[in-house]
């Protein structure tokens, strides 16, 4: 920074009023206490990172900007494929990531490809990390590679070693060897959508997908929708009642997507993320053998609540990315436009404007990365929490930063535009955002119907 | 082809120009002038039932938006119908065509507001048409029917409103050196492109420019302009995006003395606004429907999902906004010349933010269908985004009210 420059209404650095540059003249101990380095925000956060999570967080980010962001404007412009299909650039960058080890790093080697320094951090913050810079990159291909882990959640979460060794390490090895194998996640349904997202409607919904034993296993009837990345993967989490019962027989079956009797029955017109599809699923007579139920029969109830758990947080994470993707636009069209013969960034308002944005942006993974940091048993409370603040939150910050670009935010050109529909997709799934506030109140109910305590908060 | 047409209507109040002359009509005006209630009713529900039968017919479908030639045909037949402008020469009771007359502004509003509940996207295409017809009028300019059809209104410049320099031009409240230039800069359409959304086939545009310290006017044909195309913008997927450039001083300058000039601009803003905040109301109406009839049909937890206190407050939040809409527009049916720039700019500033955020919880209340495009009401969001961000947007109205109030100078 050249030290006589700056911003209008600001002094120059060089100036006897300006505080940061004479910090450094204090004696020892003041300078010590005082004089602190004018780093990146992004660096900043970074150093406050354990060092293999550090080092995971920039392989990410150059990840994200080497393959996804170039990517983002084709995949996302691009005409609606038939279900089943994917686009080359997708296809490609799907393989590049299995290599990369992007979709195999929940468990270390040799069964998958966590950094083995990432292992003594619960994986979640790991996973938010990586997820912040996919998402700050493009949407729709953070969830082509993200939806994946939430179908193999199911298999880890299930506690059973001949799971992981049996189903998901081969998926991650063949991922890695750039073959890429995706896990689906099913568990919406037609007339679902909420309710099998929050104990007090399932209690009462009448299941749609039923499972039917039969010799050897069970069969699979009913529809399943909204399944991201459902229609490109080679396996899926599926969960079903069992015939006769509700939905606390919820049952989780790994399904082989390839079985006689699964289709995909199309892929949704989304607003945004694009790059992944939203499949419907339709399954008719589909054989599952008994020892694909992952977690045991009358499990999957827990099963899919543990994965929410989960999952959640790194949700709240895509809202960063997407807030901080906004926030560096808008900040880039502020040093770089023009009005009235100066850059924006010199006007108060503005400042004031961009200042409001980053303090969400950072406050959010701020949030993000507390939780993540203690998720190894992820709370629902906490992960709810953090998952409808933080996209909620992330939302706003978007609108600001095309509120500051005015005629010029809705252009597809400046990027804002495209990142207010893909981050609108987060204040929907895994959950609405009203259902996870209600989440968040029914596990916190122990306390709150506790009249012997306070309540802390 | 159109059993709507609105024949049966008061003949002297809304006659078709094209067919009241071929009819030997003569159209006397001065009834306009008593227009009551009633008729301003039975003019809006004509304009209503074109919306619903004829747009609302070829947008059914949200994923597969009216195309432009589709768009060509609604304004042709909107024209015959008399809702738009003809030539400048001739009379009628279309949009925007009267100002000065309290019924005339509700009809206005109203009539694009009925139009947005079935397009928000050919509203504002229609809104900025008849628009240009009324700076046309105003500036004395004539020009043929063909040509007023294809024929926008850009009415801010390339960035904002100027800061604090518009509204204190406005005002009349003296200008210093950097006000000026600001005005300059801001209306200088060959440095900075203007970025417009636009039927693909529109033809010219009138634009306001500065010059001698005062607001003129430019008519330009597109051949003259730089004009480059984008990609697919956020909204009004009826419409395409540009970024136009006026390489040199080309077309026709219209200057005006200080005041006509001040009053001239400060109209059209007025008009603006209150056009921008009507087809936000008619996309507002559009998507209450939509979350009121899915709430009361779709169930979690054994009910419908109306019964739920969590969707019951984002269906008020969606009252709310509309009531509120109502209330502004309601109050903004006077004569334009009474109504203050300053409290329409307030009412943008304040409403726009909670049109955006109803259409969210309409999305909201859908849940994962919401978010589809062959469902609607992301359409909507998209849709009043765009409305919230043209125009300069509502960031900088704050900065315009501080110049309009005096807080600035």
């Amino acid at each position: 920074m050249n030290m006589h420059s700056h911003l209008e209404g600001h002094l120059p650095a060089d100036h006897r009023l300006s505080p940061h540059w004479q910090f450094s003249n204090l004696p020892l101990i003041g300078r010590v206490l005082t004089d602190y380095p004018v780093n990146d925000l992004w660096e900043t956060d970074f150093a406050r990172l354990p060092r293999a999570l550090a080092k995971q967080r920039r392989r990410a980010r150059t990840f994200a900007e080497q393959h996804i962001m170039p990517a983002a404007d084709e995949l996302d412009l691009s005409a609606h494929l038939p279900a089943g299909e994917c686009h080359p650039t997708a296809h490609r960058i799907l393989c590049e990531a299995g290599k990369q080890g992007w979709l195999s790093y929940f468990m270390p080697a040799p069964l998958g490809s966590m950094p083995w320094g990432t292992v003594p951090h619960a994986p979640i913050w790991q996973c938010s990390l990586i997820v912040e810079e996919f998402s700050r990159a493009c949407g729709g291909l953070m969830l082509l590679l993200s939806a994946h882990h939430l179908g193999a959640m199911p298999l880890l979460l299930s506690g059973s070693v001949n799971n992981l060794l049996r189903y998901l390490a081969p998926v991650y090895r063949s991922c890695e060897r750039g073959e890429p194998h995706l896990i689906a996640f099913a568990i919406t349904e037609p007339g679902a959508g909420s309710d099998v997202e929050e104990g007090h409607g399932a209690e009462i919904y009448r299941p749609g997908v039923v499972a039917t034993p039969t010799e050897g296993g069970y069969v699979l009837n009913g529809r399943k929708c909204y399944i991201s990345g459902g229609d490109l993967a080679k396996t899926a989490t599926v969960f079903a009642a069992l015939q006769g019962e509700g939905m606390d027989s919820w049952t989780c079956f790994y399904v082989d997507c390839s079985a006689p009797g699964y289709k995909v029955a199309r892929t949704e017109l989304k607003m945004g993320m694009r790059a992944s599809g939203a499949a419907e699923i339709e399954l008719t007579n589909v054989f599952v053998p008994t020892d694909r139920i992952i977690g045991g029969l009358r499990n999957g109830w827990v099963l899919n609540r543990a994965t929410l758990n989960a999952s959640r947080i790194p949700v709240a994470s895509m809202g960063v990315g997407f807030a901080r993707a906004a926030t560096e636009t808008a900040v880039e069209f502020a040093r770089h436009y023009k009005v009235g013969g100066k850059a924006l960034i010199h006007y108060q308002d503005v400042q004031l404007h961009l200042a409001t944005m980053v303090a969400e942006t950072r406050a959010i993974r701020s949030m993000v990365w507390q939780e993540a940091k203690a998720a190894w048993r992820p709370r629902q409370l906490n992960s709810s929490l953090c998952k409808f603040h933080a996209t909620d939150r992330a939302q706003r910050v978007c609108e600001m930063a095309m509120d500051l670009l005015a005629d010029h935010g809705g252009k597809h050109e400046n990027r804002l535009e495209k990142i207010f529909r893909d981050v609108r997709l987060t204040r929907i799934f895994e959950g609405t955002n009203q259902i996870n506030r209600l989440s968040m109140i029914e596990d916190w109910q122990a306390q709150l119907l506790d009249f012997n305590h306070s309540v802390g908060v | 082809m159109f059993s709507c047409l609105p024949w049966s209507l008061p003949r002297l109040i809304f006659v078709p120009p094209v067919q009241a002359l071929a009819e030997g009509f003569q159209v006397d005006w001065a009834p306009l002038m008593y227009m009551d209630t009633e008729d301003s009713k039975q003019l809006l529900n004509e304009v209503r039932r074109f919306a619903r039968e004829r747009i609302a017919g070829m947008a059914a479908r949200p994923e597969s938006p009216i195309n432009a030639d589709q768009l060509t045909l609604l304004t042709q037949e909107a024209c015959e119908l008399g809702i738009l402008p003809l030539a400048t020469a001739d009379d009628g009771f279309s949009i925007w065509e009267h100002s000065n007359v309290a019924q005339a502004m509700s009809f206005n509003t109203g009539a694009l507001r009925h139009i947005a509940y079935a397009s928000p996207g050919v509203a504002f295409a229609w809104h900025r048409l008849a628009l240009a017809r009324f700076v046309c009028v105003q500036l004395g300019l004539a020009f043929e029917t063909n040509v007023q059809q294809g024929m926008l209104l850009v009415p801010t410049g390339h960035y904002g409103l100027a800061r604090n320099s518009l509204g204190k031009w406005l005002k009349a409240h003296a200008l210093s050196a950097e006000d000026k230039d600001m005005l300059s800069d801001w209306l200088d359409r060959s440095v900075n492109a203007t970025t417009i959304y636009a039927p693909k086939d529109w033809k010219s545009l009138v634009w306001p420019v500065w010059s001698d310290d005062q607001i003129a006017w430019r008519y330009v044909e597109r051949k003259e302009l730089d004009v480059s195309s984008g990609n697919a913008q956020h909204g009004f997927d009826e419409l395409a995006g540009f970024a136009v450039r006026q390489p040199s001083t080309a077309g026709k300058a219209i200057k005006l003395d200080p005041d006509a000039s001040r009053s001239t601009y400060a109209s059209m803003f007025k008009l603006d606004v209150l056009g921008l905040l009507s087809i936000g109301a008619g996309a507002l109406d559009r998507g209450q429907a939509l979350a009121r009839d899915y709430a009361g049909i779709r169930k979690q937890g054994g009910k419908v999902i109306a019964e739920h206190p969590a969707v019951q407050h984002m269906l008020s939040d969606i009252e709310i906004a509309r009531h509120n809409v109502d209330m502004a527009l309601a109050a903004f049916s006077q004569p334009v010349d009474e109504l203050d720039v300053g409290t329409i700019a307030a009412a943008r500033a304040s409403l726009s933010p909670a049109l955006c955020q109803a259409a969210n919880q309409v999305v909201q209340v859908h849940g994962g269908i919401g978010y589809m495009r062959d469902a609607g009401p992301e359409k909507l969001v998209r849709d009043q985004n765009m409305l919230k961000l043209i125009a300069g947007g509502t960031r900088e109205i704050h900065a315009f009210l501080a110049g309009w109030t005096g807080a600035s100078v």
